[in-house]
């Protein structure tokens, strides 16, 4: 075994500045606790220098430095974080798990041959939490509580060896270790401050005195006693939440923080083998317009095919996003996967012209997402012999989409699809029988003729053909269509209305032949 | 001729004044005469195409859908950028096409037309993109001339024929007209020698076309009587049998 520990020590911090691009946060920032009184949990380097420290009150961090940007701790935040980058460490490892409040721990042992080495694969993992905008620390150590006190302790060489622990172990205050309170207190005075002491001391005694957990971490740290973590499984549902640092007016400024949580959800979908459908971006409002009732404005997109590729993602967020309007300053981006789609993996192309098929972004989707849903269509035929009934506009990604539909919680696909399919042919195919003739453009209104042919005969090509349907449902029709010509050569399909007797019914155009 | 000679004439780069220039990708019209004047052998893929017409109806489409069946069985779409009138799906699926493929844009601004246009003809997935736009700016039509190369997409802009005056970027530009019951297509511009006479087809057997033409038709007036007895009771004998 050989595990690695991410310690992200600016964790309560970079919740917040990770929504800015970095050096957009040049003014003191601190993140507070609640309470009557609260203190200062967390800095960012202009606060430093202005001389607020950790555990200040923020009435003496406000006297220092009277522009600082707040927040209160958000620990929602921080342990979506954490889950984020254990997430990301999934891509090394099958067997990730969350120490909290502030590490993650990844067994890599299986791993390093497949990544190349130690000395490839050790500089990746941190490079997976800064990407994201924390800071992290890394150590490795051959047990996983030894590793998170290696961390916790700044002791940044690997050690993989069993024999070497004990040694490196020893220097280390006990204090990194999760004892409670009262237990540091006792060990303290008893003039046991670190780990070495703690091992030298006769483990009855110890155990008696200050309780077997102690002994138990102890030697679990050192390997002799088994130390199980449970394992991090990414949950079914993708909803992340972003917080400002502070509250953003312009949707230019959101880009970053959006990029950002595009990113974990591409990580997201690629841990689950899935592809995006729909996917929504909720902008919360700050909290004096949500308590005036102002709801967070939502942005819904739709892919045309399922897709994972935070480029593309990104291609068609940045598109719909250029078109939202915001009524109030947003404090906090939300992204939630409303629907996916699983999503093989994709082969690379041995040679460079097979990359050549590949699409960035469907073009259905472009347009979609540049003119809104209602201006991009497809057509389908309905089975009705009215013709204004028999065909109507669909939307051309449920159209595509159909065979692989799939709720993110949903059940096993296989059947639902060869069933959706099959329905989907049966839909389209059977209306084609109708052997009359059918006009290509459709008018939507049918146009009275009036006394259009009195002048020059129109000539009567084809028909009758009796349509009468509809009585069941009140828009019952009973006309004789026929297809004319006008005199200016073109062909058009035109009825006489019969529904008020026969013979004297008025003349309408209702089709062209293009 | 010296069969050497020939394959030498053959060479694309090489082309005769009385010939048509090689078109580098094409699809088949569906009409032997139309194909025969085209350069190429067909539609040009990756260029546009203008097609002149006075008045909607004359068969104009029915000219084109031999050509997007065949492209949607090569599985590449088909987008019509805000066409005239609502394109009717059973005549279409009638015609060969699966509407379910054929995008079309509607309800949008000239800017958005303009813009969603380029797309399809830039977008390699698409076979063909049709547009009613009645445009002149210069630079624009140059720039859909340039993305339909880019695409290799067929692009097909519909127009008036007043329109024919002002220069035009797309290498194939035909005026059609009826010409009793059939369709005169003259080829105006094309990358050849020019051809004085209009070539004439005969759309009643073209997919989409109505069917049972009659030879001669009924002239009428308002007062004509028409009696269904005569006829085909096609709805209302289905509509009869559903009910029962």
């Amino acid at each position: 075994m050989l595990w690695a520990c991410l310690l992200l020590p600016s964790l309560p911090l970079d919740v917040f500045a990770r929504a800015l691009a970095p050096d957009s946060i040049g003014r003191p920032f601190v993140v507070a606790s609640g309470g009557h009184y609260p203190r200062v949990v967390a800095a960012n380097a202009g606060a430093r220098a202005a001389g607020i420290r950790r555990d200040q009150l923020i009435s003496a961090a406000l006297a220092l430095a009277p522009d600082v940007a707040m927040r209160d701790r958000d620990l929602a935040a921080e342990d979506a974080a954490l889950a984020e980058v254990a997430t990301a460490l999934l891509a090394f490892t099958p067997n990730a798990s969350l120490a909290r409040p502030d590490a993650v721990l990844a067994e890599i042992e299986g791993s390093v041959r497949l990544f190349g080495g130690l000395q490839r694969l050790l500089p990746q993992l941190p490079a997976q939490a800064r990407s994201r905008g924390y800071g992290a620390m890394l150590a490795l150590a051959p047990t996983s509580t030894a590793a998170l006190l290696l961390a916790r302790a700044g002791h940044s060489l690997p050690v993989q060896d069993h024999a070497a622990l004990p040694a490196t172990l020893a220097p280390l205050s006990l204090a990194l270790l999760d004892f409670d309170v009262d237990t540091l207190a006792g060990l303290k005075a008893a003039g046991i401050t670190t780990f070495g002491a703690a091992r030298g001391l006769p483990r009855a005694g110890l155990a008696r005195r200050f309780g077997q957990s102690v002994v138990d971490t102890l030697d679990r740290a050192l390997g002799l006693a088994p130390d199980p973590r449970e394992p991090y499984v990414p949950p079914p549902h993708f909803e992340r939440r972003l917080p400002l640092p502070s509250p953003v007016d312009s949707v230019e400024a959101l880009g970053f923080g959006v990029n950002r949580l595009v990113n974990d959800f591409a990580s997201w979908l690629l841990m689950r083998g899935l592809g995006a459908v729909r996917m929504s971006l909720s902008l919360v409002h700050e909290r004096y317009v949500r308590e005036r009732g102002t709801p967070p404005t939502v942005a819904t997109f739709a892919l045309g095919a399922p897709a994972r590729a935070p480029a593309h993602l990104h291609a068609v967020l940045r598109e719909r996003l250029a078109r939202v309007a915001l009524p109030a300053p947003v404090e906090a981006i939300v992204l939630t996967s409303d629907e996916t789609a699983p999503l093989a993996s994709r082969n690379l192309g041995l040679l460079p012209e097979d990359e050549a098929g590949t699409v960035v972004v469907p073009l259905v989707e472009r347009l979609r997402s540049r003119l809104g849903d209602h201006a991009v269509a497809t057509l389908a035929a309905q089975a009705e012999h009215r013709p204004e009934y028999a065909a109507s506009e669909t939307s051309p990604a449920l159209s595509q989409r159909a065979p692989s539909r799939m709720r993110t919680a949903g059940a096993p696909a296989r059947p639902s699809r060869s069933r959706n399919a099959k329905a989907a042919t049966r839909n389209t195919k059977a209306p084609a029988v109708i052997g009359a003739p059918r006009p290509i453009w459709l008018l939507d209104e049918a146009r009275p003729l009036g006394v259009v042919f009195e002048a020059k005969p129109w000539i009567l090509r084809d028909g009758p053909e009796r349509i009468e349907s509809g009585w069941w449902d009140g828009r019952d029709c009973r006309r004789d269509y026929f297809v004319a010509e006008t005199p200016q050569g073109e062909i058009v399909w035109i009825y006489r209305d019969h529904r008020y007797g026969t013979d004297d019914g008025e003349w309408f155009l209702h089709g062209v032949f293009a | 001729m010296n069969p050497a000679l020939a394959r030498l004439l053959s060479h694309p780069a090489i082309w005769r004044g009385d010939d048509c220039a090689p078109e580098p990708a094409s699809v088949a019209t569906g009409f032997h005469d139309l194909d025969a004047a085209l350069p190429g052998g067909g539609w040009p893929r990756g260029a546009l195409t203008e097609l002149l017409l006075e008045r909607e109806g004359i068969g104009e489409l029915r000219l084109t859908l031999p050509a997007l069946a065949r492209l949607q069985a090569e599985g590449r779409s088909i987008v019509w950028v805000t066409p005239p009138y609502r394109p009717y799906a059973p005549a279409l699926a009638a015609a060969g096409l699966d509407p379910a493929r054929l995008i079309i844009v509607h309800d949008c601004t000239k800017a958005e037309a303009s813009w969603a246009y380029e797309q399809a003809l830039r977008a390699p997935e698409c076979g063909a993109a049709f547009a009613w736009m009645h445009t002149h700016d210069e630079r624009v039509l140059r720039r859909l001339q340039m993305a339909a190369r880019e695409g290799r997409t067929w692009g097909v802009l519909w127009r008036r024929p007043g329109q024919r005056a002002s220069a035009t970027a797309a290498p194939l530009r035909l005026a059609l007209a009826p010409m009793q019951g059939r369709l005169a297509v003259r080829v105006l511009k094309r990358r050849g020698a020019e051809l004085a006479a209009p070539i004439v087809l005969d759309l009643a057997r073209a997919p989409g076309a109505p069917l049972y033409p009659l030879p001669d038709g009924v002239p009428f007036s308002r007062r004509t009587s028409t009696s269904v007895s005569q006829g085909r009771r096609h709805g209302a004998r289905l509509a009869h049998r559903k009910a029962s």
